[in-house]
């Protein structure tokens, strides 16, 4: 349930963009996630909307990009995607690793008018 | 119009963990994030703790729960300091709640605290609180397959502890199953096999944390 938490802390940066921005309505918001930070779509979107309720976001569409998780090779300089859950080098097998993407949380953009 | 933003959504945690980070550093007081199931052993091997190191080092513990305070009063024999942080059915502690009560401890007189996280194993992964690390215990009753289906917390776990191996013969936990998926998660991780009841392999967890809190 870490997505209730989350999406109420989306939801001030969303309501706060608008009233500087001076937005009556805010169409979309844009975001973007890694797949480590194992977040279900379906429950963020339920929590979000419990948090915009009766706001100028009520109706905003959420968009969610899922960023897949990449990491680095410190022995041998690899940049790889990881394919599931196997954090191992796939040219030298090391597992001597900094991740790249994958730890998203992200707000990229929102529209509105 | 597009307004660009481009900000982490969680920002407000994480600059109060840097915070409370710092604030520990300059104490030079190690911080340990303890992330497991419920009943995996987080107190327990708190109280194994306690009994062993607690002549060596000055502990403090920050016992996170979502209501109740029963862990600490098992801790309360150790008299050292421990404070309650109830979250009223919050899934997991943040790094604000931290920076709150760490105002009650006096951290001059510290070496390490630590923090038993609300029992839950996804979702206090993903917030930092600010520690040194996280420590990741798993036990057998739970069954072999959580490094797969929660790779945040072994992956970023500075070392994980199997506890309950007393109980392997009475359950299904394939431990090489375990093993191989814990490593190709997080190949270098440290895993110590422990019971907390019967004390076995403990020493090798004590003489990791002590050298944890020495190197600090």
């Amino acid at each position: 349930m870490h997505e209730l938490r989350i999406a109420e802390d989306l939801s001030a940066i969303v309501l706060e963009t608008a009233i500087r921005e001076k937005l009556s309505i805010v169409s979309k918001v844009n975001i973007s996630f890694g797949q480590m930070i194992q977040i279900v779509p379906e429950i963020f979107e339920f929590a979000f909307r419990e948090c915009v309720k009766n706001s100028v976001a009520e109706n905003a569409d959420l968009n969610i990009e899922i960023i897949p998780i990449k990491m680095k090779c410190i022995d041998c300089g690899n940049d790889f995607k990881i394919e599931e859950n196997l954090f191992v080098c796939n040219i030298c097998g090391s597992t001597n690793l900094e991740i790249r993407e994958g730890k998203e949380l992200f707000i990229k953009s929102l529209e509105g008018e | 119009m597009e307004i660009k933003i481009m900000k982490n959504i969680l920002d407000r945690n994480q600059n109060k963990a840097e915070e409370v980070r710092g604030l520990l550093k300059s104490k030079n007081v190690m911080m340990v994030n303890i992330i497991s199931s419920p009943g995996a052993g987080k107190t327990t091997l708190l109280e194994r703790t306690c009994e062993v190191l607690g002549s060596k080092f000055r502990i403090g513990v920050i016992e996170g729960d979502i209501t109740t305070d029963r862990d600490a009063r098992r801790l309360k024999k150790f008299n050292i300091p421990i404070v309650v942080i109830n979250t009223e059915g919050g899934c997991h502690l943040d790094s604000h709640s931290i920076s709150k009560v760490l105002d009650s401890f006096s951290l001059d007189d510290l070496d390490v605290l630590f923090v038993e996280n609300v029992g839950n194993l996804i979702c206090p992964s993903q917030f930092d609180l600010g520690e040194t690390f996280k420590l990741a215990i798993i036990s057998t009753a739970e069954g072999d397959d959580k490094p797969a289906k929660y790779p945040m917390l072994f992956r970023e776990a500075k070392a994980v502890l199997l506890n309950k191996i007393d109980l392997l013969p009475y359950t299904n936990f394939n431990k090489l199953s375990f093993l191989k998926d814990l490593r190709n998660i997080n190949g270098q991780v440290p895993v110590f096999e422990i019971s907390c009841t019967s004390g076995e392999g403990l020493k090798a967890w004590f003489k990791w944390i002590e050298e944890q809190i020495n190197a600090r």
